[in-house]
Formats: C-alpha cells, structure tokens, sequence
C-alpha cells in the first residue's frame, strides 16, 4: 500500500505512515481546527494497513509535544485500533517520546498506557 | 466525517434488531467511551487551568519589563538632555519646563497622548548637541562674537548627528527636535533656514517652549524676562520667529504653562529674584 506522508503545519503533526518500514511517527503540535477532518483518512489508513493479511511487527512512534481535547480523544481511538489489531495477531510497540519538562505530554502517555494494557507501550524520555 | 460517538449512536438506533449480546457489547463500549470522555474533560480542565495561570504569569512579567524598558529609556533620555544642559551651567528643571510646555503645545495642536508624551520625553534633549561646545563659548558671560556664534550653532547638527542613527522612534523624534529648534519660521533661523510648515512640528513647538523658558530664567549672560516682556516678543515674533498658530495656542494655554513653570521653578530664583544662575 501507498505510504501517506503529511507536512507538519501551525496547529498540525507531521505524520508518516510508512507501510515499508512498518512504521507509523507523529511528532509536533496536535490542535487542528477540525480535529475529526484531519484525522480521518490517516485513521483510514491505518485500519487498512492493519486490515491487511500480512503479519509484521510495527512501531508506532508519537512525539506529541502538545494536543487538545478531540486529539485526545483521536488518540483513544487510534489505540483501540492498534489493541484490535494486537488481539489479531499482529505485532505493535507504542513509543510515546516525551520530553523531561513537558509534564502533561508524560501525563498523556501513562494515562494511554494505563489504559491499552494489552498494547505494547513504551515511556521515552527524551 | 462522523465521530466515534456518532457510530455509537447509530449502532444504539439499529439496535432493535439485535440480540442480547449484541446489546451488551454495545453498553459496554458506551460505557468505556464515556468514561473516556470524561477523564478526557479533567484532563483538559487540569492542562488549562495550569496554561491561564502560566499565561497571567508570563503577562505580567511582560507587563513589568515594558514598564521597566519604558521608565529605562525614559530616565536614560532625559538624563542625556539633563547633561546637555549641565554643560551650559542651566538646571535639570530646565529640560524638565521644556518638556511640560512642549506636552501642552503638542496636545493643543491636535497630537494625540502618545505623540504628545513622546514629545515631552524627546524635547529634553534639544541641546545635546552642546556636549560638543568648548566651555569657553558655552559659559562665556558676553555675547558671542561671530566665529564662536558659529561654533555655537552646530550644536544643533552634531544633536542630530548623535541621534540620528537610532531606530528607536522616541530617539528619532530627538533627532528632529535637537536638528529644527533653532529654526525660525520666517526661514531665518539655523542649521539650515528651514520655512513655515518645512520645519518639523516637533521642532516648531520645541522652539516656542525653550525660547519662552530661557527669556524667563536667568542666564550667564543675562537676567531673566519680566513675563510681560516676553509675551510682548511673542506676539511681535508670531509668524517671523515662531509659527503663528502655535504662538495662539501658547496665549491660549498660557495658564497651564505657567502652571510648569511654577511646579519647575528654579531654587535659586525663589531665594533671590535678581540672581543670577551662576
């Protein structure tokens, strides 16, 4: 499948879903003015990636340095799609980088780990 | 693009057609969403609490250090003009009178407050120029002969030549002021017999205001004006030395002038009227 490639912009992410490398990254600022539009064909996406017969071990990589609310709640969303895909047999890690300052981007990521018990989650300082 | 919740609502509508465990599955991701939504909430009220606070924070640092780069430059400007002044043996309440009558020319002829405060931190600095003068010319107890009248005059380009090259706009209206307030409205006045409305206001005000304080004091060379005798050169300068609009102005607001010249006097002045400033 086609890899998806998206520049970070002001109030959105760079994201780059790479189904050659197994690897999905997201890293900047997460507040798009229409949370649930700029989300949906990188969801999309990845429920296809996974969708895929193909048995391979994928990283997921998010380097979030700030989100708002709906992010959050896409962020929930994405996990339940990767918990899925786990119990499917396909073989996920999550890296939540964070920085040592950033206090709410470490706040965000033990609450999804706590959470996605099933998934393999991993805390990253910086 | 339907959200999360949207597809639980539409799986809850189609739900009468389905069986128990259906049911079921369906309360429980309801259930997890909520929740979800709600821990999303406190997390949200928790980071924007911390990010106003933070945010009133960081204002009122911003707010201290304007006030402390204003009331810096402010202080450092009216020091240089302060030392202008010191040069020629005049007082600090100089440049502090001038300042005053040059605010109330400036408002009365339609500058609004901030271009007339500017005016009034600026104007100080007219004579700083004068750092430049042999003490010989700048304290000589005569009147000048025509080589030292000379010498006497560039104070007002080397003021704006030291002025000039800054961007700051308060110190670039200095430049103005310490280049055009020895222009003469009539086109006789110096460095370069400027005429009528080709002098900058600035300089046209900053004229009227520090010729009108050094009649009133008293000088090395001379003894101050009768208040009379100066109002009586005003009127006969209006439109020769001083613009004339501004010198009806002036009379029109003569009771708030005196008014800084009262709260500016001189000590000296007040001890002995027929003293000299020495």
């Amino acid at each position: 499948m086609e890899n998806l490639h998206i520049e970070a912009t002001k109030y959105t992410p760079e994201i780059d879903l790479n189904a050659e490398k197994n690897m999905l990254h997201f890293s900047g600022k997460s507040y798009p003015e229409n949370t649930f539009d700029f989300y949906q064909p990188i969801i999309a996406w990845i429920s296809a990636y996974f969708q895929e017969e193909t048995k391979r071990e994928t990283v997921v990589e998010m380097d979030i340095i700030y989100f708002n609310s709906s992010s959050s709640k896409l962020f929930f969303d994405l996990f339940d799609i990767l918990e899925e895909a786990r119990q499917n047999g396909q073989k996920i890690t999550v890296h939540w980088l964070y920085d040592a300052e950033n206090e709410n981007a470490l706040e965000a990521g033990e609450d999804f780990k706590e959470d996605f018990e099933s998934l393999d989650f991993e805390l990253i300082e910086k | 693009m339907k959200s999360s919740q949207d597809h639980l609502i539409d799986e809850l509508q189609n739900f009468m057609d389905g069986d128990l465990e259906r049911f079921q599955a369906l309360g429980k991701k309801i259930i997890k969403d909520f929740k979800r939504q709600q821990r999303i909430m406190e997390q949200s009220d928790r980071r924007q609490r911390q990010e106003y606070d933070q945010l009133q924070e960081k204002l009122l640092e911003v707010k201290a250090l304007n006030l402390e780069i204003e009331e810096t430059q402010k202080e450092v400007v009216f020091t240089m003009g302060a030392i202008g002044e010191s040069r020629s043996k005049e007082t600090g309440n100089h440049v502090k009178r001038v300042a005053g009558y040059s605010k109330i020319l400036a408002l009365a002829s339609g500058m609004d407050e901030t271009e007339a405060e500017m005016l009034k931190q600026a104007s100080p600095m007219h004579d700083i120029g004068k750092v430049t003068i042999p003490d010989a010319i700048l304290n000589k107890p005569g009147k000048l002969d025509a080589q030292e009248f000379e010498k006497m005059k560039e104070h007002a380009v080397l003021g704006y030549e030291m002025l000039k090259h800054s961007n700051r706009a308060l110190l670039q209206m200095a430049a103005t002021v310490a280049h055009e307030h020895h222009e003469k409205y009539d086109g006789s006045g110096y460095p370069r017999g400027l005429k009528g409305e080709a002098i900058h206001i600035y300089g046209r005000i900053t004229a009227i205001a520090d010729v009108f304080d050094a009649l009133g004091s008293n000088r090395i060379y001379k003894k101050a004006w009768e208040d009379e005798r100066i109002f009586a050169l005003f009127r006969s300068e209006r439109g020769k030395h001083f613009d004339p609009v501004l010198v009806d102005l002036f009379f029109n607001h003569i009771n708030e002038i005196l008014l800084v010249r009262d709260a500016y006097r001189d000590i000296f002045n007040q001890s002995n009227q027929s003293g000299t400033a020495l």
